[in-house]
């Protein structure tokens, strides 16, 4: 008998399922990891993040390394040498165990006769170590890409959106996000929740930066140790769940009555729409999605929850495809945007995107924003968010869409300061949340 | 030592039901020798005398994190069963290939070790799973043999389809 294929294979053939095939990790990780353990599959993981989070690093580190680049024949070697790289770097495991683990390999992904190169290319690094991290350290001061470990069409556009704190909102990208659970204010309050965490010896704390004008009761909780979510108090009957602090803000900004028709545009998976329910369980609840497989994520999460929302498979920007002709009072259009906001999750997102993908993603949420604006109730609200910290996608395209509809007027967010002008950006913060941004529109009369 | 050549699938010759040792003497202790030495070179936690084509009822194993504890299994029987768990395996007889197949999580297992003294041992977890596997290739049993025929044979063809390309390129 033989044990299941080890890590490092893994996690060679899923850096080059996202860096070459363009998959992302969330799609490559499960199908290649499916026979690992949950040790192996943990340390697969930790490893695709910490190159992904650093990859011109680790390119240039190659680059020294070796004299030619590998042929696509056998790509796997390279990612396999990434992945070496990394344990020797970023990794606490021993530098003999890093490379033998990592040459053995090589057999794995049918490259038996590059062990040799790999055990070479790996050895020369951790002789060379010192010169050579001195010289990427002065390379990186030259280039703010190889720095912060960002592609540098990126590095641009934040630098131009942000010239004071960009090099933060990069830093933040690259550090994993802290665990925010949202509390279902139908079972308890935030403060109550705590407790019984705190009861059962769980570190946790209520989100200290809550703006002004947001009630505490319903304030993100955040969790200071690692926990297996399945065991927290209440988990199982959606009395809790996992949501990023960012994410959480939307059901407070779109207040709804009892009643009310709201229309969740780019509802999968189905988080926010069951937070609304939570939030406003006496509203009529339609979920929107355009990708029929990714509904069914929204009905588990409705499933799980308890709470019914009428499910539709649909293109927000197409309406006559599914509309049956009654307005809506409120609208949440979370719309499909750069993610440039959630890197620090999905640090693929930083190599899958390209510039040119900007300007697609603009004129579709232009496309979707108008069609739905269509669908909103005089005197009714549309909550506009995305998780992009590009203004193009947030307080421009708003600029743009003011200018060319006569009925839409903004709607101050309370505490939030020129909200009413240029909306809500929030930022990725190490110890807070993602980067989302909001905007709250209403319809005159 | 030598190192033995593993029959792949699907080889006729894994088929063979093995026949009781006899006697436990230098010549077998040699085989047990060759047979870890084969195990360790191709990173295996278990293997059967039936891989190595030699057709008596022993195998051996080692599910230690650090390789260290060899085990010798001479006509093995399984005289306790308990729970049943499904885990993903693989097998040096089919290089590559993993499949999830249901077995009991605890079992107890008696044999004869190098030495042609009788013992007894429980184990669970990899070590118990290792066990059924190398008693079922003693009885021409193969792991794929729990699949549906329809995976079984997208296997075949895949192994059949590596070895032509193997001989291509020797």
């Amino acid at each position: 008998m033989s044990k299941a294929a080890p890590a490092r294979a893994a996690a060679a053939r899923i850096l080059q399922q996202v860096l070459h095939n363009g998959r992302s990790l969330s799609q490559a990780i499960p199908s290649e990891t499916e026979r690992l353990t949950q040790s192996e599959r943990a340390f697969a993981q930790a490893i695709c993040y910490q190159v992904l989070r650093q990859l011109p690093a680790y390119e240039w580190l190659i680059s020294q390394l070796i004299e030619k680049p590998l042929k696509s024949k056998v790509r796997i070697v390279h990612y396999i040498l990434l992945v070496g790289l990394c344990q020797l770097r970023d990794m606490r495991v021993p530098a003999h165990a890093a490379i033998a683990e990592t040459v053995e390999a090589c057999t794995q992904v049918r490259q038996k006769n590059l062990k040799g190169m790999v055990n070479a290319v790996l050895r020369a690094y951790q002789r060379q170590q010192e010169s050579l991290e001195k010289q990427l350290a002065n390379q990186a001061a030259l280039s703010p890409a190889l720095l912060h470990g960002h592609p540098s069409w990126l590095v641009k556009r934040l630098q131009n959106a942000y010239p004071d704190t960009w090099p933060a909102i990069c830093t933040a990208n690259n550090q994993p996000p802290p665990f925010w659970l949202r509390v279902n204010s139908q079972h308890y309050t935030s403060a109550e929740y705590l407790a019984l965490l705190h009861a059962k010896g769980i570190a946790a704390e209520l989100d200290s930066q809550l703006p002004t004008g947001f009630a505490s009761e319903h304030a993100a909780i955040r969790l200071l140790q690692g926990a297996d979510v399945t065991q927290l108090p209440g988990f199982s009957e959606g009395h809790v769940s996992v949501q990023d602090r960012s994410a959480q803000f939307a059901a407070h900004l779109l207040q709804a009555e009892p009643g009310m028709r709201v229309l969740d545009a780019c509802a999968a998976p189905g988080g926010k729409t069951v937070h609304l329910l939570e939030r406003y369980p006496a509203i009529q609840v339609t979920a929107l999605d355009a990708d029929a497989s990714r509904l069914q994520r929204v009905h588990d999460n409705l499933a799980r929850m308890q709470v019914h929302a009428d499910v539709v498979c649909g293109d927000a920007s197409q309406p006559m495809g599914w509309w049956n002709g009654q307005l809506f009072d409120r609208i949440l259009l979370d719309a499909p945007c750069s993610a440039t906001g959630v890197i620090r999750r999905h640090p693929d997102i930083k190599w899958l995107r390209r510039a040119d993908d900007i300007d697609t993603l603009v004129a579709l949420q232009q496309q979707i924003l108008q069609a739905q604006w269509q669908l909103l109730k005089p005197g009714g609200q549309l909550l506009y968010a995305t998780c992009s910290v590009l203004p193009e996608e947030n307080k421009l395209q708003i600029q743009q869409f003011l200018a060319t509809v006569n009925d839409a007027e903004a709607v101050p967010i309370a505490g939030i300061a020129d909200s009413a002008a240029t909306g809500w950006q929030l930022l990725p913060n190490a110890e807070g949340g993602d980067g989302f941004y909001y905007f709250l529109l209403q319809k005159r009369t | 030592m030598a190192v033995m050549t593993i029959l792949k699938y699907p080889d006729e010759r894994l088929r063979t039901v093995a026949k009781p040792v006899e006697q436990v003497d230098d010549a077998l202790r040699g085989i047990i020798e060759d047979m870890f030495e084969t195990m360790y070179g191709s990173q295996g936690v278990g293997l059967a005398a039936t891989q190595v084509n030699v057709h008596k009822r022993l195998f051996i194993a080692d599910c230690s994190e650090n390789g260290n504890e060899p085990l010798t299994f001479i006509n093995p029987e399984i005289i306790e069963r308990d729970g049943l768990h499904e885990n993903e395996e693989g097998c040096l007889s089919f290089p590559n290939v993993y499949a999830k197949v249901e077995r009991a999580g605890k079992i107890k297992v008696r044999a004869l070790d190098k030495n042609g003294d009788t013992f007894e041992r429980e184990a669970e977890g990899l070590l118990a799973i290792c066990i059924q596997h190398e008693i079922d290739h003693l009885n021409g049993k193969l792991f794929v043999d729990y699949l549906s025929p329809l995976k079984r044979d997208r296997i075949r063809k895949k192994l059949e389809k590596e070895a032509r390309l193997a001989a291509k390129l020797d």
